[in-house]
């Protein structure tokens, strides 16, 4: 009675059995590299209408049926993750027990019966005697850093020693550092999210708008348990995550490699925000000066610099710097001025008006005369302002007509006894960056370092185990030198033979 | 430009060395063996000190950076891991065999460069790639695809040792039929629209994808399929070369590229995509002789090669063994290259298409680890793994840059 098994049971040890063959594995493998290449092939998480322009109208019905434009997020694509991640464990799990006796298991003297299994051995006769057998073989196995155990019985000694056993863990340590990896992967996706940001230069926000929500909070929702603290405003259309504190945009900014002229090239070099976080009471907390590749991170919640672009008739003003020639350490005073406007500057008594502002203007080194280019994205390569300055107040005609502009500060086309600098056009330009809350990115990262480690020792640790007998037989001294390994048997049976030879020489 | 003197004498003495390496074969002489090694060496260190000029001269430009980050840059730096892997299994394994089939593949890649007239410039950084993760990065990577690379060459010559027969010539007439079937299909769909196109490729790629699982299922048992498949895989690796060859030599003679174009626009312009129907039946008659040509002659090549190359067992050995140093770092190249991005983006794996094809050769690499240690696999099967998991890297590559887009910038040949 006792072994009849149950119908659970029975499922049960077949559910196991399936999810601890390596064949599994190597088939869920195969599928995995195969099912992948279809989201390399069709580009993912476009817009329907550039979808309807490659595909028939049938087409795109059937991929997107079957989530082919957003493959790897699917229910199928996401289970054979699963089902990957299951046959990982059970595995591990199975074989685990058995490492770990065979590395916790006392090493035995080995007899004859156990010999069979062995794949180096050597028996010898020997005929300088026991005690100089002896001898040598523990200088052969002390020479070689081996510690190891002596058995002895009536007419025969023996040595046993391994080395290496903790490569039997650095299988484990792979396979632990893949689930590590899902793992932090499903944390990040139950409590963190993506958004994104647009930023104005000069504004403040205290809220992101979310990619992905994250889904406990989609689940706590849905079950009733907590509200989330998501907001959806009809008006915005995109979900709305609270920082918390604000994040504000001081100034954003591209810098350009420079040519051999002097003048920028047009090819960005970098580009930086400088965002300042203050808390809801309006407190400052702190300002960081990002950029691509340096990040600001606050409670968990990291900005990165992503993109930027230029607010449609926003209306802006031009700041401009005044500073007296002959003063040259003096700060100046500095002024905002709408493009079409004009402001009087009362330490030079001047009225300066810019008649507008230019995203890449170019001097001509020898004739002074300005030329603009056409940027894309309305880039702000090498803005320059085009002013007229007057007397007083104003009124009257102008004194003179020039232009500004940032790599070059104007300082050969000033007549007067002043210089006029751009200091910037603020309020003009968002900043576009990507935020993001991960907290699984730790235990991936764990499982990163882990997944380095882990293949090196599996691939490069080796098991060896030796055993040298030493026996009595009728007189004759007999010497059986044994060993295995369970990686690099080439370098292992060099070893083994040189031992030998060491020993009988 | 001292660095490109420098590149072209290294490009120079791997030529040197090809050639000896193969008179070496043929001679058997140990002065000309011990000849191809100095000469490789000295085109190493030449090469070597080509990397380290062209770091000092990118600085020198202002630019100061790895010269690691573009297209030619990382040719000739793949280049150069090969053949550092290739010095380092010479010196372990005190054979001079195998630098007959590794150095063509070293001074092919140089060749490439200058043939395929990618532009040696140094530019200037995007500011998504300054980080210092872009040195370890592609460090790793590469060191990672030159050991995949050498596995490859030596599977291949694993699998023409382990042929004993070219079997039927119905298989030859096989291969040659799937040509001359599946090219005019080819041609038809892709007439008939992008989506067309898109379902061709996938359709090939189905076919191609189980016949290789076939070959690996039934691999060691079927010996005239897998010839037929060492025979596919040498008549590509020339082919592509070749076509390529021609382009370069097309586009330079007959028309300029005019501004804002990119080579990879006009790829096999020359041959197999001219606008002249003549020429391109020519081309893929080319492609059935080379065929014909490369399956016939195979076993011969095996008779000549047979005395010089070094037991079976060892091949597998370190074909193994190049395989147990690539994937882990491959492994490394791949997490470093998502701590990176990251760091850059906020999300260490977006699923772009270069992610995702490296993850399919870590995937076919890891296919060839369980095989052989849990399964215990060895030999033909083994071979022919380690050689699709070369086209997957050789597609993650320069696949993914020429046929698909992401965020990989040096993909633009121009």
């Amino acid at each position: 009675m006792d072994n009849q098994k149950g119908i659970v049971e029975i499922f049960a040890e077949k559910v196991w059995k399936f999810f601890s063959s390596v064949k599994l594995a190597v088939v869920l493998l195969i599928i995995l590299a195969i099912v992948s290449v279809i989201g390399t092939v069709i580009a993912q998480n476009e817009a329907p209408e550039r979808y309807l322009r490659e595909y028939s109208q049938a087409t795109v019905r059937i991929f997107d049926m079957l989530g082919f434009f957003d493959m790897y997020h699917t229910w199928w694509f996401v289970l054979l993750l699963f089902l990957f991640t299951a046959n990982l464990t059970v595995c591990t799990l199975d074989r685990f027990p058995h490492t770990w006796k065979l590395v916790t298991a006392p090493l035995k003297p080995i007899d004859d019966d156990s010999l069979k299994a062995v794949p180096f051995k050597k028996e010898m006769v020997f005929r300088a005697g026991a005690d100089k057998a002896e001898e040598r073989t523990v200088a052969a196995l002390k020479a070689r850093g081996y510690r190891y155990v002596e058995s002895r019985g009536p007419g025969s000694a023996q040595f046993m020693t391994q080395k290496g056993i903790y490569s039997r863990f650095g299988v484990y340590i792979t396979h632990i550092s893949i689930l590590l990896i899902f793992v932090g992967a499903l944390i990040g996706s139950f409590f963190g999210f993506k958004a994104f940001l647009n930023l104005p230069e000069g504004s403040a926000s205290k809220v992101v708008y979310l990619r992905n929500e994250p889904m406990w909070d989609q689940l706590m929702a849905a079950l009733g348990i907590a509200e989330s603290p998501v907001i959806n405003d009809p008006q915005v259309g995109v979900p709305a995550m609270p920082l918390g504190y604000y994040v504000r945009c001081d100034n954003f900014d591209v810098d350009y490699y420079v040519g051999p002229s002097g003048m920028p090239t047009g090819m960005p070099s970098e580009y930086h925000s400088t965002l300042s976080i203050f808390d809801l009471d309006g407190q400052k907390i702190l300002d960081k000066r990002i950029r691509v590749n340096d990040p600001l991170t606050h409670h968990g919640i990291t900005f990165y610099q992503s993109s930027y672009g230029t607010i449609p008739d926003s209306r802006g003003k031009v700041l401009l710097n005044i500073r007296l020639k002959s003063d040259v350490s003096s700060a100046g005073e500095t002024i905002a001025v709408a493009p079409g406007a004009a402001a009087y500057v009362p330490s030079i008594d001047r009225t300066i008006k810019v008649l507008g502002f230019a995203p890449y203007g170019m001097r001509n080194p020898a004739t002074g005369e300005i030329m603009f280019y056409h940027t894309d994205n309305d880039e702000y390569i090498n803005p320059t302002v085009e002013l007229e300055v007057y007397r007083g107040h104003g009124g009257g005609k102008p004194i003179y007509k020039t232009a500004v502009m940032k790599t070059d500060p104007g300082q050969p086309n000033m007549p007067e006894n002043y210089v006029i600098t751009y200091r910037g056009y603020p309020g003009t330009r968002y900043t576009g960056l990507q935020v993001t809350k991960d907290p699984g990115v730790w235990v991936v990262y764990t499982g990163f370092i882990m997944l380095c480690i882990g293949p090196l020792i599996a691939f490069f640790g080796s098991h060896r185990k030796l055993w040298v007998r030493i026996q009595d037989r009728q007189g004759q001294t007999v010497v059986l030198v044994a060993g295995s390994a369970n990686r690099n048997r080439i370098g292992f049976e060099k070893e083994f033979n040189r031992i030998v030879e060491e020993i009988v020489k | 430009m001292e660095s490109s003197l420098l590149f072209n004498i290294a490009t120079l003495a791997y030529l040197a060395a090809m050639v000896l390496y193969i008179s070496y074969l043929a001679f058997r002489k140990n002065a000309i063996g011990r000849t191809a090694t100095a000469v490789t060496l000295a085109g190493f260190v030449v090469q070597t000190a080509a990397l380290l000029l062209r770091w000092r001269e990118s600085y020198q430009m202002d630019i100061g950076r790895v010269p690691l980050s573009n297209l030619y840059e990382s040719l000739v730096f793949f280049t150069w891991s090969t053949v550092l892997i290739y010095l380092i299994v010479e010196f372990k394994y005190k054979t001079k065999a195998f630098g007959a089939f590794v150095m063509p593949v070293a001074f092919l890649a140089l060749a490439f460069i200058n043939v395929a007239g990618i532009s040696s410039d140094i530019t200037p950084l995007v500011p998504a790639l300054k980080s210092n993760w872009l040195f370890y990065h592609v460090l790793i990577s590469f060191l990672g695809y030159a050991a995949f690379g050498v596995a490859f060459a030596i599977s291949m010559i694993y699998l023409l040792m382990n042929i004993d027969e070219k079997g039927p010539v119905s298989n030859l007439f096989a291969g040659l039929g799937a040509i001359v079937v599946l090219a005019p299909i080819g041609y038809f769909m892709a007439s008939q629209g992008d989506r067309m196109k898109t379902a061709f490729w996938l359709g090939l790629g189905v076919l191609v994808l189980a016949w290789f699982v076939y070959l690996i299922v039934a691999g060691a048992r079927n010996k005239s399929q897998v010839f037929l498949f060492w025979s596919f895989c040498i008549t590509l690796a020339i082919v592509l070369l070749v076509a390529m060859g021609i382009d370069f030599v097309y586009l330079i003679s007959m028309k300029n590229l005019a501004a804002g174009e990119s080579y990879k626009q006009h790829m096999f312009e020359s041959t197999f995509l001219n606008s002249s129907t003549p020429v391109t039946i020519v081309s893929w008659a080319a492609v059935l002789a080379v065929f014909s040509f490369i399956w016939s002659k195979g076993l011969g090549l095996r008779g000549l090669l047979k005395p010089y190359i070094p037991a079976q067992d060892l091949l597998d050995d370190v074909t193994y063994r190049m395989i147990a140093i690539g994937w882990p770092l491959l492994t490394a190249g791949i997490i470093t290259g998502a701590v990176w991005a990251n760091s850059a983006w906020g999300t260490y794996w977006s699923w772009d298409p270069k992610e995702t094809w490296s993850l399919i050769t870590w995937f076919v690499y890891a296919i060839y680890l369980h095989a052989r240690y849990v399964r215990g696999w060895k030999g033909a099967q083994m071979a022919v793994i380690s050689a699709v998991g070369f086209l997957a890297v050789i597609f993650t590559y320069l696949g993914v840059n020429l046929v698909l887009s992401g965020l990989h910038s040096y993909g633009c040949l121009n």
